[in-house]
């Protein structure tokens, strides 16, 4: 099983990803929580691409969800900057109120909700690549 | 994302609604911003019916969380859907900020506080 769809940079899109997302849980038979993390790794990743490119270029951005036995397999493509996020330090959460600061904290929540990532860069494109193993219940 | 400010004794009171993402957080941004200048009372943020928050939402907390710091007052949130309140911990920022099950706890604190 797999769906395929494609946004433009740009904040409202997030509404997008979250009605695919919605459609998915009950053609996929899938729990409410794996729904909910499944949407925050795109919203990180795709408010990352929104961010960090040129606002008044476009960018397209690619989704592909594959749904396979006990995992989820996403693959994310887009026409933004290079930028790999399987290499970005990890913020330090256990620094006090006062020294923590919001860098990185995206794309920390992206890898702890998902159970692999893989970056490539062809052409113009990043292209990544995220497994996500499934709970019982969701098979 | 909807919100809804209240005051309640020695508090203000913000009911959020919805989804705190980068599309809603300047919304929110906008509108906790009058509250962190010169804090004059305690904030209470309930999140009773926040049904999910990114990034873009945890570093208003963050920003949040600092203000009141500095403050004589406190602030505190309460009522998290378990998976608002798992980015949360995953995030580390449960250990500064205060996390109540329900309102009514919240303001007793508070009270009791003050």
């Amino acid at each position: 099983m797999d769906i395929f769809f494609q946004i433009r940079n740009d904040c409202s899109e997030l509404t997008t990803i979250h009605a695919v997302l919605a459609k998915l849980k009950k053609r996929w038979n899938l729990t409410r929580r794996i729904i909910s993390e499944m949407n925050l790794i795109l919203d990180e990743l795709v408010s990352n691409i929104i961010e960090h490119g040129n606002c008044d270029r476009e960018i397209e951005i690619t989704i592909r969800l594959i749904k396979k036995d006990n995992s989820i397999t996403i693959i994310l493509t887009d026409t933004g900057p290079p930028f790999d996020p399987t290499i970005t330090p990890i913020p330090d959460i256990s620094l006090p109120l006062e020294e923590r600061t919001c860098g990185g904290l995206g794309i920390h929540l992206v890898r702890k909700f998902s159970n692999s990532c893989s970056y490539k860069r062809t052409g113009k494109k990043n292209i990544l690549t995220l497994k996500k193993l499934l709970p019982e219940e969701n098979r | 994302m909807e919100t809804e400010i209240s005051r309640m004794d020695n508090a203000t009171i913000f009911d959020l609604k919805g989804r705190l993402d980068s599309r809603t957080a300047p919304q929110f941004e906008k509108q906790v911003q009058d509250f962190l200048h010169s804090p004059d009372c305690h904030l209470v943020l309930n999140f009773n019916e926040l049904d999910y928050i990114s990034s873009a939402g945890l570093r208003i907390i963050l920003n949040t969380a600092k203000a009141y710091k500095s403050s004589p007052y406190c602030f505190v949130t309460c009522c998290m859907q378990d998976h608002v309140q798992e980015v949360f911990e995953i995030s580390g920022f449960d250990s500064f900020i205060t996390i109540y099950q329900n309102l009514d706890d919240s303001l007793e604190q508070l009270r009791a506080s003050s």
